[in-house]
C-alpha cells in the first residue's frame, strides 16, 4: 500500500494520491460475480448495535460503485435506519408494504441513489403507519421474487435484518441464501451470533460468513480484547472482513454518504471494499495475527491484519 | 499485619484460655474490613483470638492459607472471615511462596526473588482476552449443548429403564437430570438415580472367591538368597451377610 493509515499517521502530504482501486486488488479492477443473480443476502447478527445497518449501506454502496445493481432492503418495520444511513430519508414515500396493500407498483417503492445510480433502496414499512406491524414470514420472499422477475433484475439483495431472533427476524432471512454475521469481539455478541448462526443453519442457510467489525487493534495488542482469530475459532465459520474502529463512520453517517465513497478511503471503508470483493467472490479470507515486532517499518502490516 | 483467611479446618468455638491459639474456620460470609463486628453471616466462623504479640502455627493447607489473626483489642469471640478469592491469583501465589520461604535455602530464595520480580508468562493466562475466551467456550458449550425438555424426558426414561434392570430404584420421580459446564470436561449430563438396593442376581457375592489364593505375602524372593519364603491362604467367605 503506498499510503498510510490515517488513523495511526499524521496527515499524507495533499499532493498524494492514492493507488487505483485496481492496485489494491492485485490488478483487477472487478471482483467475478460468482453464482446465480440475483444473489440474496442476509446481513444479521442477533445483538443490536454491532453495525448491521452501518455493513449493509456500505456492502451496497460498495457493490454499486462496482457496477454490480444492488438493492438494499430495511427489514426493520418498525425502526428504520438505513435510509439515514443512505442518506435518502427525505425520498423515501412509498414503502413495500404500500406494494403490498396494492398501493402502488414495486418500481415506485425503490428510491434510486443519487450519485451511485446502481444502489436502490426498499423500505418494508413506515414507522407510523397504521397497518399492523407484523407482517407474514412469506413477506420478504414475496419481494425478493419480484425483484428477481422485473426487467433489470439486481444482481445484490442485501437485507439488512432487525435485531433479535423474533418474528422481524425470521421474516428476514426466509428469502435468503446466503447471510452476513456480523458481530464484534466482546463476549456478549460472539454468544448472540452464535445462536443466530444455529438458527440460520436450521432455516436452510449454510453459506454464512463473519465480518468482525469495531476491532480496536490497541485492545488486542494488550489482550484486553478478543482478536479477529478468536473469533472465527470460537465460531467457526469462514471470515469475510474484519473492520476496524474508525471514527469515519459516525461522521460518515452523520453525514449521510457511505463510508466507502470517501476518497481516501480510511480503514473501515478499505476494510468494507475487500469484504465486498470477498463477498462478490465468495472467498473468505484466513485472520492473521499482527506481528509489529517482526515488521518495524512496514505499514502494510496493519493492513495484512484485516486481510489484504 | 496479620490478616485471617478461612481455611477448611473445623469449626471451633469458644474461647481459650492460656496461649493464644486462633483457630480459623471455614466461612462463606466476607467482610470488607478487618476487625469489623459482624453477625456470622454462617455460624461456622468463629475466630477466637487473644492479645498476645505471637505469630502461633502456620498451618498450610493445600488450597488455602490460614495464619493466625492477632489482635490488640479484647477477647471476646469475633466473627471474622476473609475468603481466597477476595484476593488475587497471584497475590495468592505470592503468599504461598513467602510462607515457604522461610524454610528455604539461599538459592531457592534467590529464584523466588526472580520468579517474583519478573513474573512467569502465566500472568498472561490472566488477561481479559484469555478470561474472555475461556468464558465464550463455557459459554457456547452450555448453549450448544441444551437438550430440550421432551428429551430430558426421554434421556431419564431410557436411563431408568436400563439400569432397574440391575438395581431397584427407590422412586421414579425423585430422578434428577442435571447439564452443567465443567472447566475439564465441557458439557457435563449428570443424571442422579436415587437407589434402594441391588437385584440379587447382581449382587457382589463373595462365593465366587471361594478357594483363591488371597494375602500373598513374599517375605523373601529369592533374588539373593536363593530361596523364597512366602506365605498365603485360600479364601473362604464370610458366612453371615
Amino acid at each position: 500500500m503506498a499510503f498510510a493509515p490515517r488513523l495511526l499517521l499524521p496527515p499524507p502530504p495533499p499532493a498524494r494520491c492514492p493507488p487505483p482501486a485496481s492496485a489494491r486488488h492485485g490488478g483487477r479492477t472487478a471482483p467475478e460475480l460468482s453464482g446465480p443473480t440475483p444473489r440474496v443476502v442476509v446481513v444479521t447478527s442477533g445483538k443490536g448495535g454491532v453495525g448491521k445497518t452501518t455493513t449493509t449501506a456500505n456492502l451496497a454502496a460498495s457493490l454499486a460503485r462496482l457496477s454490480l445493481p444492488a438493492v438494499a432492503v430495511d427489514a426493520d418495520a418498525g425502526l428504520r435506519n438505513l435510509d439515514l444511513l443512505l442518506g435518502l430519508e427525505n425520498r423515501v414515500h412509498l414503502t413495500a408494504a404500500d406494494v403490498l396493500a396494492g398501493d402502488c407498483r414495486l418500481d415506485q417503492a425503490l428510491v434510486r441513489h443519487r450519485a451511485l445510480h446502481d444502489l436502490q433502496l426498499l423500505c418494508l414499512s413506515k414507522p407510523r403507519s397504521k397497518l399492523p406491524l407484523a407482517f407474514g414470514s412469506k413477506t420478504l420472499t414475496w419481494v425478493a421474487d419480484a425483484l428477481r422477475r422485473a426487467a433489470n433484475p439486481p444482481a445484490f439483495i442485501l437485507i439488512d435484518c432487525p435485531a433479535g431472533v423474533d418474528a422481524g427476524f425470521v421474516t428476514a432471512i426466509a428469502p435468503a441464501e446466503e447471510a452476513v454475521l456480523v458481530t464484534t469481539p466482546d463476549i456478549t455478541a460472539l454468544r448472540d451470533a452464535d445462536r443466530v448462526a444455529g438458527l440460520l443453519e436450521c432455516d436452510g442457510i449454510k453459506d454464512i460468513k463473519i465480518i468482525v467489525n469495531r476491532v480496536r487493534p490497541d485492545l488486542v495488542k494488550g489482550e484486553d480484547m478478543m482478536s479477529a482469530l478468536d473469533v472465527q475459532e470460537m465460531l467457526g465459520l469462514p471470515l469475510l472482513g474484519v473492520v476496524p474502529e474508525d471514527a469515519e463512520v459516525i461522521r460518515s453517517t452523520n453525514r449521510g454518504v457511505p463510508l466507502v465513497l470517501n476518497d481516501p478511503p480510511t480503514p473501515a471503508g478499505l476494510a468494507l471494499e475487500q469484504a465486498t470483493w470477498r463477498l462478490v467472490e465468495r472467498d473468505a479470507m484466513t485472520a492473521v495475527m499482527v506481528e509489529e515486532q517482526e515488521r518495524p517499518k512496514k505499514k502494510v502490516g496493519f493492513f495484512s491484519f484485516f486481510g489484504g | 499485619m496479620a490478616m485471617a483467611m478461612a481455611t477448611a479446618a473445623a469449626a471451633i468455638s469458644g474461647s481459650f484460655g492460656g496461649d493464644s491459639c486462633a483457630v480459623l474456620a471455614p466461612s462463606a460470609s466476607v467482610l470488607p474490613a478487618p476487625g469489623r463486628r459482624t453477625s456470622a453471616a454462617s455460624s461456622k466462623a468463629q475466630l477466637s483470638s487473644f492479645p498476645r504479640g505471637r505469630l502461633g502455627n502456620l498451618m498450610r493447607t493445600p488450597k488455602r492459607l490460614c495464619i493466625e489473626h492477632q489482635s490488640c483489642s479484647q477477647s471476646s469471640t469475633r466473627t471474622l472471615a476473609f475468603s481466597r478469592s477476595d484476593f488475587s491469583p497471584i497475590t495468592q501465589d505470592v503468599e504461598g511462596f513467602l510462607h515457604n520461604a522461610v524454610g528455604m535455602g539461599f538459592l531457592d530464595r534467590l529464584k523466588l526473588a526472580w520468579k517474583i520480580i519478573f513474573p512467569a508468562p502465566s500472568i498472561k493466562e490472566n488477561s481479559n482476552a484469555n478470561i474472555a475466551k475461556q468464558r465464550l467456550k463455557m459459554v457456547l458449550f452450555s448453549d450448544r449443548c441444551e437438550v430440550s425438555d421432551e428429551a430430558k424426558k426421554k434421556i431419564v426414561e431410557n436411563i431408568v429403564e436400563s439400569l432397574s434392570e440391575f438395581v431397584e430404584i427407590e422412586s421414579r420421580d425423585s430422578v434428577q437430570v442435571d447439564i452443567s459446564t465443567d472447566a475439564g470436561l465441557g458439557t457435563v449430563y449428570s443424571v442422579t438415580v436415587p437407589v434402594r438396593r441391588v437385584k440379587p442376581e447382581y449382587q457382589e457375592s463373595e462365593e465366587q472367591y471361594r478357594g483363591k489364593i488371597v494375602g500373598v505375602d513374599f517375605k523373601d524372593t529369592g533374588e539373593t538368597s536363593g530361596s523364597v519364603d512366602v506365605t498365603f491362604d485360600f479364601f473362604v467367605p464370610n458366612k453371615n451377610y
